[in-house]
């Protein structure tokens, strides 16, 4: 046998024992995928984006949107703490409780943070730690709760609650995970920018509520207008000084109207099986970070 | 002839395969290469699992995480108010311990009335007891007695619940009934007494 059938026998290996592992298999593991149910709640997720937020993403691909901006929030792991989400009656004995579990934390602190419920006791300790700590707290009468938070440098940037999962992009085709994060990580920019002027402001000039940003300015997809003489619903809130001068209006195309409601839509933070986040309600996300912060340095 | 084919050119050039073996070296660095890669990926791989992503090792991991439902987290409770309060004598798999306590697994005095059950753990019990066919001539003190009703409760739903017991739930209402028609006793309970309640 010559040696050149022995390297084509080879490279073609190589070949099938990659397409195995970087087509064939993910197929297998997510090529079927379908909606999921949310953790506890069982709502049916995701659902379909409205119309207007689907031909959105169409806009977001042909701006080329993800050239700049990824869609992939990375997690580096849990945090497994105890809130107290109801004080009971006898809240002198629950002071004493808390200080005896967790000692890092002041008297005036103690009572302070259950005048703000929930208030998260402990934060980063072992999930049986945290289990043990509950029984004395509720002995004394208050009602406790095991939280798991998702902690990583992206959630610490106050990108999303949680990391992005093959969920979160069941509807989109193609999906637009990005490559580059030379903006920030768009994946739960719904959840952290839902106001549709600001985001209309910034996409026809991005220094006015980010200074010093490198996006550039996408003013062809507005329309500079004669003011009327009834001032246009549809025209943008301009700052003082910012417009395109006396007696004009911005007034934004369909072009932008849709992509601002594509990225209103994007708002990957519902618990699933395979992201766990359980925190009471009114401690999620960035608040819960600043609660962890308060743990950390008493 | 023999000068002739010393000067042979072909003959000088001529490679040969000589002695030389793999260094041991080499085959120890391999092994360890190999050992680290599959360490590598029992803590990275998650068995191929699609539900299992970047920070959590396997599916066991994420289970974990999972919130309970109420009925669950009360019997988690009361298997952490077991493990503290019960188990040292009662053994953590409730098989009992020769001298100490009697099992409670399978045991009529822990699947029978709830009331029953009740009372010994709030004033105690005394004196000879039969459990699974075995009498046992003990004393216990009022273990239950500073337990709160929840704690309590939580920990009878346990005992009634595991290690193939199968009796209903026990709540923290039945406690503090139990607790209102038996006040101001002081005495433990003897088997015959408890065995009256029904």
């Amino acid at each position: 046998m010559s040696r050149g059938s022995w390297i084509f026998i080879l490279s073609l290996l190589g070949m099938i024992g990659s397409w195995f592992g970087t087509v064939l298999y993910p197929q297998i593991q997510l090529g079927r995928m379908v909606e999921t149910r949310t953790v506890p709640d069982g709502q049916v997720y995701p659902v379909a984006r409205p119309g207007l937020a689907a031909q959105g993403r169409e806009v977001y691909r042909s701006q080329g949107c993800y050239t700049c901006h990824s869609q992939q929030v990375r997690q580096e792991g849990v945090s497994v703490g105890l809130a107290i989400t109801k004080v009971g009656t006898n809240q002198t004995a629950l002071v004493e409780a808390i200080l005896r579990i967790a000692p890092q934390w002041r008297r005036d602190q103690v009572t302070a943070g259950l005048e703000r419920l929930p208030f998260q006791v402990m934060d980063g300790v072992a999930a049986a730690e945290a289990e043990r700590a509950r029984r004395p707290l509720e002995a004394a009468g208050a009602t406790t709760m095991v939280t798991v938070r998702p902690v990583g440098a992206d959630l610490a940037r106050g990108w999303g609650l949680r990391r992005s999962v093959a969920a979160d992009f069941l509807w989109d085709h193609p999906v637009m995970l990005g490559s580059q994060r030379v903006g920030p990580d768009l994946a739960g920019v719904g959840s952290r920018l839902p106001d549709e002027n600001w985001l209309l402001v910034h996409l026809w000039d991005p220094q006015i509520h980010t200074p010093g940003s490198m996006m550039p300015p996408y003013r062809y997809l507005f329309e500079v207008r004669p003011a009327a003489e009834v001032a246009s619903q549809d025209a943008l809130l301009l700052p003082e000084g910012k417009g395109p001068g006396p007696g004009k209006v911005v007034v934004p195309r369909p072009e932008a109207r849709a992509l601002v409601a594509y990225l209103r839509s994007l708002e990957a933070k519902a618990p699933l099986f395979e992201t766990p986040v359980i925190l009471p309600a009114g401690l999620s996300g960035t608040s819960a970070l600043s609660v962890h912060a308060a743990v950390e340095r008493p | 002839m023999s000068m002739q084919s010393s000067l042979d050119p072909q003959s000088v050039t001529d490679a040969k395969a000589g002695q030389v073996t793999v260094p041991m070296w080499l085959v120890v660095l391999l092994a360890v290469l190999g050992y680290w890669g599959m360490v590598y990926f029992d803590h990275h791989g998650g068995w191929f699992d699609a539900r299992v992503y970047a920070p959590f090792a396997s599916v066991s991991v994420v289970n974990e995480l999972q919130p309970v439902s109420g009925a669950e987290a009360f019997v988690n409770r009361g298997r952490a108010v077991y493990e503290t309060t019960c188990a040292l004598c009662h053994g953590s798999d409730g098989q009992g311990k020769p001298g100490q306590a009697p099992p409670l697994a399978g045991s009529d005095f822990v699947l029978g009335p709830s009331g029953r059950l009740i009372r010994i753990p709030l004033h105690g019990l005394t004196g000879p007891i039969e459990v699974r066919g075995q009498v046992w001539n003990l004393a216990m003190p009022a273990m239950g007695a500073a337990l709160s009703p929840e704690d309590l409760a939580a920990a009878l739903t346990y005992i009634r619940q595991a290690w193939g017991n199968n009796a209903g739930p026990i709540s923290a209402a039945e406690v503090e009934a139990v607790k209102a028609a038996t006040a101001g006793r002081t005495l433990p309970w003897t088997a015959a007494e408890l065995k009256s309640i029904q």
